[in-house]
Order: structure tokens, then sequence, then C-alpha cells
């Protein structure tokens, strides 16, 4: 039989998730209402009849083009991330060189910068190289890795046996060897974490993109958004739909990964 | 020779996705110049204005085949950030939109190409953008006047003549505005506003949009009243005549209940329109603005025009003019678009949708013509322009100066706030954001 606290704990997981679902059901809701209806009617009303004018009004927007310049632009960052953070966190943990920590902290200090405080001297230094509104300055700045991603896989790489690593070499491996045979698949579960902040964090980015882009060429889809609203008209209803279908990516990832992101809650502590 | 290691390969096949994803971008990012063309851009914020200028540039490029323009669209939300960075980064387009609230800065720095008036401009932008005797900008678009939406059903229920709109006066000894507010609020119980027993808590429609609204409602009041908002980039709203212009407004919405509550108003600029939309307000007061909104409604409505007050009927206009990127690196041939972009036949494209009105007086006879096609008569729009009328706010420092007065003014029509320390305070903090 039951409990009476494990009820309460149902109750209070019913309450969390009707909390958390109520945000993404009014947007999806909104989303298949004309824009008539929700003027007219309650934000809460159900729609009558759904319609999908909202989604195929979207087109009229360039919406299709930001989502594949921002899927194009998650993409060339994740590669990049992954690729150097290993590269740089396997040099950190592993290899023998002088001044080696104290590079380490320095980079690892850069942490404590915000990130508004650098947007206007790297905006300064896209304009000044000619690469303002263009696909490469939408990347460049993040794609050769973060000090958090090598902070965190150094960590990791620190913790695999060493012995691992001399029996590989005394197979004849190098380097490289080592870094695809040893220590890259005994860290998927951070590198899957790292991949998924990384997509999460550049799919919704929003500041560098508006500041460093223009017109709709190199739109991406925060922005995009944004730009629905104009100036009397909020136009929710595309709003919703908007935002229904950039979500749509994060959540067949959360999906297929579901395993991992709780996982990676343990590895990095983050909530 | 000895085969590649699997490691090899893998690093090989990384580089080759990387290599394959940066192509995509390249493709995506090709340029279709067309060979000896001059080609300028030209940035603003609304999408369905935008659509008329491409059809006015097509018209252009076959008579310049020189010279192609682009239209860069960018949301209204991000415009005057994004325009700011730009234009000091040097990589601003060659025209761009640009309204009264932020234009002095960038005239007063020389960013703007000086522009020489034509009489067939509206005179009231001209003004507005014309600074030290420069006219920094070629008149594109006016919002006309403010007028009064009515829901003719909902009059007709409490047997009001929409005639009678056209004499509402406020602030008088025959002030009308209110008695008429407070006859138009039915509560859910189908009792008026004054009447006993009505409930301002359970209100099923509302007699008018009093509200923290600038445009729309409260710079007309002040004007209305005899009084100024702001003059030679400073607020000046602590005056005794826009005190009674905001005491007046406060009262309808805190104390006669005929007006939304500022709690839903405050931060929704769309409250207002949506409940008159729906069926739930009797009298709008608005801008042609709104009308592509209203003519959606699904109800018998009309324009009236805008109550008098104590000093006249004195509305708010305000335009949008074009402004020449003085950084330009074609500026014969931006002075060439701009040309005509101030032409009659240039101009007359954005008002053929009947969503805006063009600026060239030439040019607004597609406007007129539109609204009439579909039984509308804008006159009242147009007509309270024909006396004294007010610019819409701006000057150096205005954005910074209207953010940082905010906070008082939603105060204030929330009834928490008293009109008179609410607008010292507030012009304190305007002035004060407006002079750093």
């Amino acid at each position: 039989m039951t409990s009476p606290r494990s009820w309460l704990v149902y109750l209070g997981l019913v309450v969390g998730a009707v909390i958390t679902l109520a945000p993404f059901s009014l947007g999806l809701l909104t989303s298949v209402t004309s824009a008539s209806q929700f003027a007219t009617g309650s934000p809460l009303s159900w729609p009558d009849p759904p319609t999908l004018e909202n989604y195929s009004g979207l087109a009229g927007f360039g919406f299709g083009r930001a989502l594949v310049v921002t899927a194009l632009m998650t993409a060339v960052i994740l590669v990049g991330q992954l690729t150097f953070s290993v590269l740089a966190a396997y040099a950190f943990a592993r290899l023998e060189f002088p001044g080696r920590d104290t590079l380490f902290w320095v980079y690892i200090a850069t942490l404590m910068v915000p990130a508004t405080v650098t947007v206007v001297p790297l905006y300064l230094m896209m304009a000044q190289l000619g690469l303002r509104n263009t696909f490469w300055a939408l990347v460049l700045p993040f794609v050769f890795g973060s000090p958090y991603a090598i902070f965190l896989l150094r960590e990791h790489f620190r913790a695999i046996p060493r012995d691992l690593e001399r029996a590989a070499r005394i197979d004849g491996a190098n380097t490289l060897d080592v870094l695809v045979h040893v220590v890259l698949p005994s860290s998927r579960p951070i590198l899957v974490t790292l991949a998924l902040i990384t997509v999460v964090t550049q799919w919704n980015s929003f500041m560098w993109p508006l500041v460093i882009t223009s017109g709709s060429q190199w739109r991406v889809l925060t922005v995009a958004t944004a730009g629905l609203q104009s100036q009397y008209n909020a136009q929710w209803t595309l709003v919703m739909a908007a935002t229904t279908i950039a979500i749509v990516p994060l959540l067949v990832l959360f999906l297929a990964f579901q395993r991992h992101i709780t996982r990676s809650i343990v590895v990095t502590g983050l909530k | 020779m000895s085969r590649p290691r699997f490691s090899t390969w893998f690093a090989l096949g990384v580089v080759a996705v990387l290599v394959c994803l940066l192509a995509t971008a390249v493709w995506l990012g090709r340029e279709t110049s067309p060979a000896g063309r001059t080609v300028l851009t030209l940035r603003l914020w609304d999408q369905q204005v935008a659509a008329a200028y491409r059809e006015s540039l097509d018209a252009f490029t076959a008579a310049n085949p020189d010279i192609e323009v682009r239209v860069d669209v960018v949301a209204y939300a991000g415009y005057f950030d994004s325009l700011r960075t730009d234009v000091a980064g040097g990589s601003a387009d060659d025209i761009f939109w640009i309204s009264n609230a932020y234009f002095a800065g960038y005239a007063d720095s020389g960013r703007l190409l000086p522009i020489a008036p034509s009489p067939d401009w509206e005179p009231a932008v001209v003004d507005q953008f014309t600074r030290d005797q420069t006219l920094w900008g070629v008149p594109q678009l006016t919002d006309a006047g403010i007028a009064l939406y009515y829901n003719a059903e909902l009059l007709a229920q409490a047997g009001v003549d929409p005639a009678d709109l056209d004499g509402l006066q406020w602030g008088t000894p025959g002030d009308s505005l209110r008695p008429l507010a407070m006859r138009l609020t039915v509560d859910a119980q189908g009792r008026r506003a004054g009447e006993p027993g009505f409930d301002p808590g359970r209100i099923r429609q509302w007699g008018y949009n009093a509200a923290n609204d600038l445009q729309g409602i409260y710079l007309n009041f002040i004007g209305s009243a005899g009084g100024t908002f702001s003059a030679d980039d400073r607020f000046t709203f602590d005056n005794p005549q826009a005190a009674t212009a905001f005491d007046y407004l406060v009262a309808l919405i805190n104390t006669d209940h005929a007006a939304p509550p500022a709690a839903a108003t405050n931060d929704n600029g769309d409250f207002s329109r949506n409940q008159f939309l729906a069926g739930r307000m009797a009298l709008f007061q608005s801008g042609t603005y709104n009308l592509a909104n209203v003519a959606q409604a699904p109800f018998e409505w009309g324009v009236a025009m805008l109550p008098r007050g104590p000093a006249g009927r004195v509305s708010v206009t305000n335009g949008i003019v074009a402004a020449g990127n003085s950084a330009t690196k074609h500026p014969e041939a931006t002075r060439r678009v701009l040309a005509w972009l101030g032409s009659t036949e240039g101009n007359s494209y954005l008002g053929a949708g009947g969503a805006a009105i063009p600026a060239v007086r030439s040019a607004q006879r597609v406007y007129h013509d539109y609204w009439a096609g579909r039984g509308v008569d804008v006159g009242p729009f147009f007509d309270v322009l024909d006396g004294p009328h007010l610019s819409a706010p701006g000057g150096t420092g205005f954005a910074a100066g209207f953010t940082a007065l905010k906070p008082y003014f939603d105060e204030m029509f929330l009834g928490r706030l008293p009109v008179p320390r609410a607008l010292q305070q507030a012009q304190e903090a305007a002035n004060t954001a407006a002079a750093r």
C-alpha cells in the first residue's frame, strides 16, 4: 500500500510537472490560435479552430533561413569546441611542458570575466577584421574551446589511470592513438555533457548574434524571433510558433540523451 | 608502406566534417552582386512597409540600371541598439530609417547627410527632423493625428449617437468625456459605472482607453491642456497644465473605473486594442498605426475626432525619415535613391496597401483611396492636424530619459504616487538620465 508520504511526494512531483509544462503548453496552444482569436478572446481559450497559419506565416519572415544558419553555427561551434577543448585539456592534463599549470590557471581565470564585458572588444576586433555580419564573426569567438570545457575535461582526463595509457604506449600507440583509443572512449559521459551544454548555449545565444549581424543573411533563430515583434504589434501567435519550432531540436536532444543529462548533473554539479 | 592508423582516420574525419560545415557556410553566404552595378542597402524595421519599398526600389532600378538597392529589415526591438553599433563601427547601411526619438544624436555627431527640403513634404515631419536649421532625412511616413475609434454597436446599446462624439470635451465645465466613458463602462451585472451597486472589480466592458500611452493618450491630453512634455532636449512635463491632464487620466482609471486598470496596460501596449477588438471597449483613442488592426474588427466601427481639452483639440503627430549615412561609400548614388524616395512616385508605393501614410503629400492620395475603397473615412486623423499640434518628442538623450521616467509614470497611473510628486520626480530622473 502506498504510504501518505509517497502520496505527498507524488503530489509534489505532479505540481512540479504542471508548473514546468504549463508555459510550454500555453506556447503550443497560442501557436495554433489565429491572431484575431488571440486578440479578441481569452489567452487561455481553446483554439477555434486550430490553425497552422502562424507556422506558415513564419516563412515570410525568413525563419527557414534563420533555422539553417542557427543549425550550422551550432554544428560548427560544437565540432570546434569538442575538438579544441579535448586537445587543450589533454595537453594540460598529461603533457609536460614548462609553465603548463600557470598557463592553465591563467586561462581558467578568464572564467571570471563576464561575457557581456567582452562584447565591445570582440565587436571592434571583428569590425577591424572586416568580419562584421559574416558567418565567421558568429563562430570565431566560440569555436576554439572554452575555459569551462577545458577545465571539466582536464579534471576528467587526470582521473583516467596512467597505466592504461602506458600499456597503450607499450603497444606502439602515439599520442593521437592514446587520445582516440583510450582517453575518448572512457570520457563519453563528459563529452556528451559538454556537447549538450554547447548545443543548448549556442542554439539559444542572442546577444552576440544580435550585435555582430544585421539583416537577414546571418540572422539566427533567437534574433529572428525577437524580430517578429513590430513597433505596434507584439504578434504573440507568431512568436509562439517560432519558439515552438526553436524548442523542438532541444526537446529531441533531451529525449535522446536523457540518461546522459541526468548523469551530467551529477558529473558537473549543474542544475 | 604501412596503412594509416584508425586514429589518423578519426582525426581526418573530424577535419572533413568541419570543412563540410564551413563549405556550407560559404555557400550560404555567396553574394549575387550584379556586375557594373552599385549596390546600396536600406535598413528599416517594418516588414509590411519593406515589401512596399521593394516594389518602389524595383521601379527605381528599372529607371536607373546602374544602382540596385537591397532592403534590410531589422526588428524594432533591437533596431536602435544595432544601428548605434553599426554606425559607430562604420558598417551601417547607406540609407536607414530613423525616428524622432533617436535622430538628434546622429545629426549632432555628423553621421547623417543633410537634405534639402521640398515643399511637397509633410511640414510636421520636416519640422520634427530639422535641427539647427538643417533637415536630416527624407520624410517617408507620417502617422497623421490621433482620433477616436468607436464600437458602433456598444454606442447604440447605450443610446449614444456617434455624431455626438465629435463634440466631446474634457477638463472644462462642460466635460462630456468622463460621463460618457462612465456610461459606456458596464460591470458583469449590467450596471454602468456611477450607478448604485456598480462593481469595479468585475467589469465586462470598458468605456475608454485612458492609459500610460505616450502617443495615443497622454501627449494629446497634455497638448489639449496647453502644457508641454519636452522642449529643447529637456523634459518639461512638470507643469500645471500637464498635471491637469494626468489628474484627469488617473481619475478616469482609478476613481471612475471607466478605463482598464494600469496593472493591465502599463506593460502591455496591446491590451486596450485587444479589448476593443474583442468588443469589450467602446472608445479606443489611437492613431492610424492601429487602423489595419481595427479594420479586422468583427463589428461595426467608425472614427471620430479627438476629444477637445481646456486649450482646444491638440493632437500629437509623428513621422519617419530615410536618413543618408554620411559614411556611405556611394554618396552620389545614395542621394539619387533618397531623391527617388522623396518623390511622389517613389513614396506613393508606401501607402498603396493602406498600412502606412506617405509623408510626401502628393503621394497621400493612394492611402485615402485605399481606405475610401473599404468604406472607412480616415478624415479625423488628418483634420485634427489642421489646428495646433504637437510633434512626437525627441532630442539628445530622449531614449534614456524616457526609460528613466517610466517607473514613476507606472506608479502614477496605478494611483500609488500622487500626480504632482510623480511628475516632479519623473522629470528630475528623466533629465538626469538624458544629460548623461
